[in-house]
């Protein structure tokens, strides 16, 4: 058994500051229990806070100090993502309510495949940062010293590693009487009776000892040498994540939203990789401030829902998206806290990186751009061409939102639709390449006469190309045509038109229909330009 | 009279034309072959009569005159080329069509990422007439702005969309490749077009802006200006307005894929011809 001891110093601290607005980060903060500063940052210990000090001098001291309520609540949420961290390397993670900033893993069974102990710490550590805690780490062959030697500190920059039993049990005797649980409310009754380290305790009889302290003593020593067993709470995976974020100012703009949301996306990410899985969507809500006034439609909570082409489990790719869907939100209401649910894991671990550009990666990159674009524009705004078999023009081409999910079929050519055969040369063109959404009806020349009819001689229609329809009010010169298009009766989108080509006087060529309508002359159409 | 151009990002310009004639080391074998063809000291550095190498390649624009004055042999890659044209529909895409097929043809290099991104076109590209030029359109991207809340719905056009703007940033540095082509409309900021040629710079694959014909007064970081206008009948008269080489030659007319039969052409441009006078006397 290897146990490796995670103690966070300033946890219910930095806890509180992961809940301040972007623009108070660099401000002293202290925390407050019954009116009394308990713990203060090094900002704040600077200007001469110290814990135990009143309030009211602590501002007298530090007039920016900002001051928040310690909460058992925030302080397990944050510890529980530290554990989540730690689920990602070894399946057994323990921690207690006794010691609320400690949490403890057996990695033993996880050296191999994280090759070796420097490599797995020096990767826990990193997996740490984004949650933004000071970590002192300790290795131990039991959980219980472990836990001692994390909290001595003493000597120990970066921890104590101890990995032999005997080397231990030499390590343990030295350590000081204070670092036991059950010894607290011994302490000074200790103190008096010379007895400093555990080695002192130990020379003592057994029997005598548990009389005056308690068997807590005995058993706490004896685990910590390996001696006795140790049950542990082992803690699981959650299938579901949920977290919450109260503000420390209230967020007015979706950019101090997002600030909050850093912490609630880093410890969704946390809770991805112990699942060894990755988040496909979550759902982001805003609990708005009650409105005083009488201003009954202003909602509770909006909730934000995020749907990820791909899942993924990068911080920063969340981040990304979370802030261009933030940027699209208007805010009813100034919100005060924030939480972050996701009930769905999807298994599997994210694929490799690629030191060269693949195809793969390639489309990993453009899944991403059109992910980003979409959380900004709006999901119908990034289109794909889809050709359909339909002879109406304007049916023949659609324009549909590319579905992210499926966009991984679209790029390996997949779109569903039809293809026309490329041109042989000599070959003319048979449709414009830009056709008009809606098509544009021209004027006609003020001679009255229409201009060719669909149902005239192509020789007439030609001789009289010159008093063809008007576009911006200059006529337009009928070259090509008829091409009759008569379709659609079936689905109640009936088309019968003839189709012109028609020249402009500069000499671009546009595509001009008018109706065919037995028996008269309808008005002019411009519906595609040859571009 | 051979005064050796540089780019002014390049050190090793600046450094050779800081240190002057003199500084080239006159005995060197190397600096005498130097000073006959700049170009293979530093592929940004040319003589005044040279056309410009391109720094990151470039595509054969399939039309031979216009490869002759274009700097680099085709379209260059990771720059802004801007095309003026007087309205949407002069033979554009006719004009790009061969360049994009080559981007999407499947031994070319672009092909595994190939993405040809539309933003902001003036009206739906059709399908079938993309397809009928040889271009598989069912890879591409066509990005719209949202429809103004506000304003009237012409208006759109008047002015390129913040948003527009913004995603065709984003699409040129995420480092994908493929071209790119973008309609924006309306005044642009100077340093709107400078952010945009950086972002460029750093990608793989031409650039298209079309703007309109009056932004040929005012200047333009895009190292490629070419003005287009429709040429009777399924033609396209090109002018290059600004280019790294020589001044302009005067104006190419290129012949683009037709539209109409040679006969209906042969019959039109007589008419055209015999009746230059037609529109005026279809108006009175």
């Amino acid at each position: 058994m290897l146990w490796i001891g995670l103690h966070l110093p300033l946890l219910s601290l930095e806890a509180l500051r992961a809940t301040l607005a972007p623009d108070q980060a660099s401000l002293p903060l202290a925390l407050l229990q019954a009116h009394e500063i308990i713990q203060a940052d090094a900002a704040a210990q600077a200007l001469g806070v110290r814990a135990g000090m009143k309030r009211a001098t602590a501002l007298a001291l530090a007039p920016s100090l900002l001051l928040g309520q310690a909460e058992p609540r925030r302080d397990a949420q944050a510890r529980r993502a530290v554990a989540h961290v730690a689920l990602a390397y070894t399946p057994s993670v323990a921690c207690d309510a006794e010691r609320p900033a400690e949490v403890r893993l057996e990695v033993q069974a996880s050296l191999r495949c994280f090759g070796g102990l420097e490599r797995l710490l020096q990767r826990l550590r990193q997996d740490l940062q984004p949650l933004g805690h000071e970590v002192r780490l300790a290795v131990a062959p039991t959980a219980q010293a472990a836990s001692l030697l994390v909290r001595w500190g003493e000597g120990f920059e970066r921890g104590a590693h101890v990995q032999g039993r005997s080397a231990l049990h030499r390590l343990l005797d030295a350590a000081p009487v204070a670092l036991l649980l059950a010894a607290r409310p011994h302490l000074p009754a200790l103190e008096g009776m010379g007895l400093r380290t555990l080695g002192d305790l130990r020379a003592l009889p057994r029997s005598g000892l548990a009389r005056r302290c308690g068997q807590a003593l005995l058993d706490e020593i004896d685990r910590a040498r390996g001696d006795a067993p140790e049950p542990q709470a082992w803690i699981r995976h959650p299938p579901s994540f949920g977290s919450r974020v109260e503000l420390y100012a209230r967020a007015d703009t979706t950019a101090q939203v997002l600030a909050g949301a850093r912490v609630l996306l880093a410890r969704l990410v946390a809770w991805a990789q112990a699942g060894h899985g990755r988040v496909g969507r979550y759902t982001l809500v805003l609990h708005h401030e009650p409105r005083h006034r009488s201003d009954a439609r202003t909602p509770e909570r909006t909730a934000l829902e995020v749907a990820l082409a791909e899942p993924s489990a990068d911080a920063q790719h969340l981040q990304l998206l979370l802030a261009e869907r933030l940027a699209r939100l208007e805010m009813p209401a100034p919100a005060l806290e924030l939480s972050l649910q996701c009930g769905v894991l999807v298994p599997g671990t994210p694929p490799n990186a690629e030191l060269f550009p693949t195809r793969a990666s390639q489309r990993e990159g453009l899944l991403r751009l059109v992910e980003r674009l979409q959380a900004r524009l709006g999901h119908e705004q990034v289109c794909h061409l889809v050709p359909r078999a339909d002879h109406r023009p304007e049916r023949a081409t659609e324009l549909r939102p590319v579905d992210a999910a499926r966009m991984p079929a679209a790029a390996a050519g997949m779109v569903p639709g039809v293809m026309w055969p490329a041109l042989q040369p000599g070959e003319p063109l048979l449709r414009p390449l830009w056709l008009l959404p809606e098509p544009l009806r021209l004027g006609s020349p003020a001679s009255g006469d229409g201009g060719p009819g669909g149902d005239m001689p192509e020789g007439s229609q030609q001789r009289r190309g010159a008093a063809g329809p008007l576009l911006d009010g200059r006529a337009l010169q009928v070259l090509a045509g008829p091409e009759r298009i008569e379709t659609g009766w079936w689905d109640g989108g009936l088309v019968l038109r003839d189709y012109y080509i028609a020249a402009t006087p500069e000499g671009a060529l546009v595509w001009v229909f008018r109706h065919r309508l037995p028996g008269q002359a309808g008005p002019w159409f411009l519906h595609g330009r040859f571009g | 009279m051979n005064l050796p151009l540089f780019h002014p990002s390049d050190p090793i310009a600046s450094c050779l034309v800081g240190s002057g004639p003199g500084g080239l080391g006159s005995g060197s074998v190397a600096a005498a072959r130097a000073a006959a063809d700049p170009v293979t000291l530093h592929p940004g550095l040319w003589r005044a009569h040279q056309l410009g190498g391109g720094r990151q390649g470039c595509t054969a624009s399939g039309h031979a005159v216009l490869d002759a004055e274009l700097p680099g042999g085709g379209w260059p890659h990771g720059t802004l080329t801007e095309l003026l044209l007087p309205h949407p529909g002069v033979g554009e895409l006719r004009l790009l069509a061969p360049a994009l097929a080559a981007l999407q043809a499947p031994g070319a290099a672009q092909a595994p990422g190939h993405c040809v991104m539309l933003f902001a076109p003036p009206a739906r590209p059709c399908s079938q007439a993309l397809a009928q030029l040889g271009l598989d359109t069912r890879g591409w991207l066509v990005v719209q702005p949202r429809a103004p809340r506000g304003r009237a719905p012409a208006a759109r056009h008047l002015l390129p969309d913040a948003d527009v703007l913004w995603a065709l940033e984003q699409s040129l540095r995420s480092g994908q490749s493929g071209a790119v082509l973008a309609w924006l409309p309306g005044p642009l900021k100077t340093d709107t077009l400078r952010r945009l040629q950086l972002a460029a710079q750093g990608y793989d694959g031409p650039v298209f802006i079309f703007r309109e014909t009056q932004a040929r007064l005012r200047p333009s970081p895009a190292p490629l200006r070419l003005g287009l206008q429709a040429a009777a009948f399924d033609g396209l008269v090109l002018q290059v307005l600004k280019r790294r080489g020589p001044p302009p030659p005067a104006p190419l007319r290129l012949s683009l894929v037709p539209v109409l039969l040679p006969s209906q052409q042969r019959q039109a441009l007589a008419r055209r011809q015999a009746g230059t006078v037609a529109p005026g006397m279809a108006l009175a």
